[in-house]
């Protein structure tokens, strides 16, 4: 990295831009009352007024432009307004439109022009309609919007003297990108304005793919070298962390900007080119959150390629998360996702896999809890005579009721117009139909959290219970309802005495799979959604595995207090498909065999597998190679997905005693890496812990 | 039949081998070196470890089939990964027969061991005859100061040494350094001069010292009493090896 780059890096890392930011954001609110706007118009002129509102930033040594101004999106309805508007309805997260991928390559290839002469001409299609044109004149002016925006950065550049700034702005986002350098800077400003416009996990999608061609013309033109490609692609994802604090997310970095590499093209043949290995070394010396990366791979992906993001793991980012190609993209087409659409698909903010430009897949509508499945069932059933069968079918009633329970709330899914982001997608300018109506695919997402918590409960209740009928069902339920408080032993005995997943051991892994058997059961029986779609189980757990532990205001899942594995009331579940937090396994091997038993074609909405390798295990070329290695296993054993951390404990002991020391310090955290300083103490600990058990 | 005693089978153990191996680690060591940081790994009988997460027996009895089975339950993925098994210790060769017999039952897998050369002869040579690669401490070529830091002399291990080299199983030494005492000029260069020239040798692995080494003495009730000083720093000295025409890493 040159000593430019390593400025523009600096630059970011100290918050310098932050002095561009205006104090003072705009205030629509009244404007949309004065002309009595619907909220279709008021979405439209949300676009218009935040890019009329950014202040031009360029930076002497900038080549790739655009830094956001404003703090923050401001609101179109006072509470009360917003209160009435989803009175009865579910809002999902924030509200708009989010974590889904656009059709970047199709934006960047017409440019926005095209995309306005396609809403005009189906504005006068759709004459008739008086909602699809309202929709095609809020695309109009958002769309305008824009231009408005890139035209005033063209002005600017050019009156300080940079020319090469202005021809690029005269060009992009307006016309077609003709260059790499050019689709960069059109990418930058388009995807901005997403951010700009109130929706957030914007992800970036297979920028190798629909970059790629502009690289490979560039470079047999000769307008650029290698050398000079790296340069503007590390500018490119230097800039991406530029604004990353003004974002919206649960902790700051789960900020959903991801890229996905690899895999293969829609046609089913290999995908990976010069520009995944350049996405994986820039992300590698750069070092920064954004974008995270995704790597998809399969079970031939070459020693070389994996190497390559083996290096990257090494520096502690959390990220590449590998998906297996051969799992991911039979399960989608199980799921009724037509073939070339499964294998063009990228993975959202976390885990979630999602097709650009065709779905508005709502990802996560909740998750499901096994462990207060197994422990409802539990509870219901110290009446003589019970069976170990018996507590199954109630386990799997329970899952039947979460599951039941989040998809009925989600049947009064509102999602608000979200007119900018429609021209981004496939179909939206052409059918006159807003994202927020839907698109091609509309399935929901479930987690399905606490999975080997609950397994490893119930083995050892069959185990202890039944089997070997040491332990009465009631003095487990009496011990589980003191917190284990005078019953040490028996905790102890449920933690370390039982099967465990984790181990390769058929006795835990045979109800790991019955869990989501039962859970991708209830998904099926409960058909099509009102959207249209249908629920995607799934092996995530985002931050569940705290709130299910821990309780969250407003959360829509059951808490569970201690539970039969020996876990004691609050403490964590295993995040993701990982062992319970805390037992003893033989290794990494071993727990992806475990997992490698799960049905992956029946549960398709992402999760990862993670794993957490200490630092000291990347020393040298040959250790890259063995860490190269075990993600190729990972995938010939058909897993699904992987997130493989690396750690160093002595780092994470310091940084919590002395933050100020490891402002640099980068851990993930669940689906996504954040700065560890920045997390709260909860999460720092739980971290910590994982990682000295790592060690023990 | 001979049972065998373990304290810690570790997969994907990256340092012990070329490849995705699973290292085995018998329990029982017939030195007591000062500088040990596995003092679990000594006695050859079971022992509880107490730490932070809570007690553990450490030391498992299995019959040889019992531990050849759970070896090649990941046959495939070991060879897949150019991998295969590390017998280490603790003292493999105290438990040779044993550990002959599960590499008999072994899925024709890469073999290494991981010895201080003390035993006999005899037992060493069950072993050699079944090892793909063998990884040879030396400590002290210094008989009094061997016996002195390891509590025992060093006259099998140098005749072991000689042995291996004449069966022509190719072989890694591996030279612990501890500050002061196996990094002196000296000692580097007496090993140097011995292990030079000798079939058999692949290269020579000079370990750092591992400021870690007393970590786990409490855990088993012991006090950690080195009697040297563990803050000098270790003297890496490559050049006698390149001097002697060894080819030598710090790694
Ligand atoms: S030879 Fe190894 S296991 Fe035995 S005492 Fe010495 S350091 Fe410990």
């Amino acid at each position: 990295m040159d000593e430019r780059l390593q400025r523009l890096k600096e630059r970011v890392r100290e918050g310098y831009y932050r002095q561009s930011r205006q104090t003072t954001g705009i205030d629509l609110l009244a404007e949309c009352e004065r002309e009595q706007l619907t909220w279709m118009q008021r979405s439209a002129r949300l676009t218009r007024r935040q890019c009329e509102a950014e202040r031009v930033v360029i930076e002497p040594d900038e080549r790739i432009v655009f830094t956001r101004t404003l703090l923050e999106v401001p609101p179109i309805y006072s509470p009360e307004q917003e209160a009435r508007l989803f009175s009865g309805r579910t809002m999902h997260e924030l509200g708009p439109v989010n974590n889904i991928c656009a059709d970047w390559g199709m934006v960047l290839s017409q440019g926005l022009l095209r995309r306005r002469e396609i809403a005009q001409e189906s504005r006068a299609r759709h004459a008739g309609d008086p909602e699809a044109a309202a929709f095609l004149d809020g695309a109009v002016e958002t769309i305008d919007a824009v231009l408005g925006l890139a035209a005033r950065y063209a002005a600017a550049a050019r009156e300080l003297g940079r020319a090469d700034i202005a021809a690029l702005l005269d060009q992009v986002p307006a016309g077609p990108a003709r260059t790499f350098h050019e689709a960069l800077q059109s990418l930058r400003i388009l995807q901005a304005v997403v951010w700009l416009s109130g929706s957030y996990h914007v992800g970036l999608g297979r920028i190798d793919q629909y970059l790629e061609g502009y690289l490979r013309a560039d470079l047999e033109a000769g307008r650029l070298n290698l050398a000079s490609a790296e340069d503007l692609l590390a500018e490119f994802f230097i800039s991406l962390n530029k604004d990353s604090d003004l974002y919206p997310g649960v902790q700051q970095g789960d900020n959903g900007q991801t890229i996905t590499l690899g895999g293969v093209k829609p046609d089913g043949s290999p995908a990976v080119n010069e520009l995944t290995r350049m996405a994986l070394r820039i992300s590698r010396d750069l070092a920064m959150i954004d974008p995270k990366v995704n790597l998809r791979i399969s079970g031939d992906t070459g020693l070389d390629l994996l190497s390559l993001g083996a290096e990257l793991t090494r520096k502690g980012l959390g990220f590449p998360q590998y998906s297996n190609d051969d799992v991911v993209i039979p399960g989608l087409a199980a799921h009724g996702y037509n073939l070339e659409d499964a294998r063009d698909y990228v993975v959202a903010a976390c885990w979630e896999f999602i097709i650009p430009g065709r779905g508005m897949e709502v990802v996560n509508i909740g998750a499901v809890s096994f462990p207060a499945a197994v422990d409802g069932a539990l509870r219901a059933g110290p009446a003589a005579g019970d069976t170990f069968d018996g507590i199954l079918s109630r386990v799997r009633e329970g899952i039947a009721a979460q599951v039941n329970h989040l998809a009925g709330e989600y049947e009064r899914l509102l999602l608000p117009p979200a007119p900018y982001y429609s021209i981004l997608m496939d179909g939206c300018l052409e059918e006159g139909r807003d994202l927020s109506r839907g698109a091609r695919y509309n399935n929901f997402g479930v987690h399905g959290s606490g999975s080997a918590n609950a397994a490893d409960a119930l083995a050892a209740v069959r185990q202890f219970v039944f089997e070997e009928r040491s332990l009465p069902l009631a003095d487990l339920l009496e011990a589980l309802d003191a917190n284990f408080a005078g019953s040490e032993e028996l905790r102890c005995r449920l933690a370390d005495a039982g099967p465990k997943v984790g181990n390769d051991d058929e006795r835990a892994d045979s109800l790991l799979r019955w869990l989501f058997a039962a859970f991708a059961d209830a998904c099926e029986a409960y058909g099509r959604t009102g959207k249209g779609g249908i629920l995607r189980p799934g092996t995530g757990s985002a931050m569940y595995y705290i709130w299910l532990a821990q309780g969250h205001p407003g959360m829509r899942e059951p808490v569970v207090e201690a539970t039969a594995e020996g876990r004691r009331k609050g403490e964590p579940l295993a995040a993701n498909l990982a062992p319970s937090q805390g037992i003893r396994v033989q290794g990494p091997i071993s727990v992806l065999q475990s997992f490698a038993k799960l049905d992956y074609r029946r549960i398709c909405n992402g999760g990862p597998i993670t794993l957490e390798l200490s630092d000291s295990v990347f020393r040298d070329a040959e250790d890259i190679r063995k860490v190269a290695m075990l993600v190729r296993t990972f995938a010939r054993l058909g897993c699904q997905q992987l997130q493989l951390n690396a750690l160093n404990l002595e780092a994470l002991l310091d940084a919590r005693a002395y933050p100020e020391r490891h402002k640099n310090l980068i851990v993930r955290v669940w689906g996504w890496s954040g700065y560890f300083c920045e997390l709260s103490p909860e999460y720092q600990d739980q971290i910590i812990r994982r990682h000295m058990f790592q060690l023990a | 039949m001979v049972n065998g005693i373990v304290f810690d089978i570790r997969e994907f153990s990256v340092h012990d081998g070329p490849g995705i191996r699973t290292t085995v680690f018998l329990k029982g060591c017939p030195l007591a070196c000062r500088w040990c940081h596995n003092p679990e790994s000594q006695s050859a009988r079971p022992q509880v470890v107490t730490s932070p997460a809570g007690p553990r027996l450490a030391g498992t009895v299995y019959t040889p089939e019992e531990l050849a089975g759970i070896l090649n339950r990941q046959a495939a993925i070991l060879k897949d990964n150019e991998g295969g098994i590390t017998f280490s210790g603790g003292e493999p060769l105290t438990q040779a027969a044993f550990i002959a017999r599960v590499i008999d039952l072994l899925d024709g897998l890469h073999v290494v061991i991981d010895t201080c050369g003390y035993g006999s002869e005899a037992s060493f040579r069950l072993l050699l005859a079944r090892a793909d690669l063998v990884y040879y401490d030396l400590k002290l070529i210094d008989p009094a100061l061997h016996r002195s830091f390891t509590g025992r002399s060093n006259r099998l291990i140098l005749h072991n040494l000689r042995v291996m080299s004449e069966c022509r199983t190719p072989f890694v030494i591996r030279v612990p350094l501890i500050p002061g005492v196996t990094d002196t000029d000296e000692n580097l260069s007496a090993i140097a001069q011995l292990v030079s020239g000798l079939p058999g040798l692949i290269r020579v692995d000079l370990l750092p010292y591992n400021p870690a080494a007393g970590a786990k003495y409490a855990a088993i009730g012991r006090k950690f009493d080195p009697g040297y000083d563990e803050a000098r720093p270790v003297n890496a000295n490559l050049a006698v090896f390149q001097a002697a025409g060894v080819d030598a890493r710090l790694t």
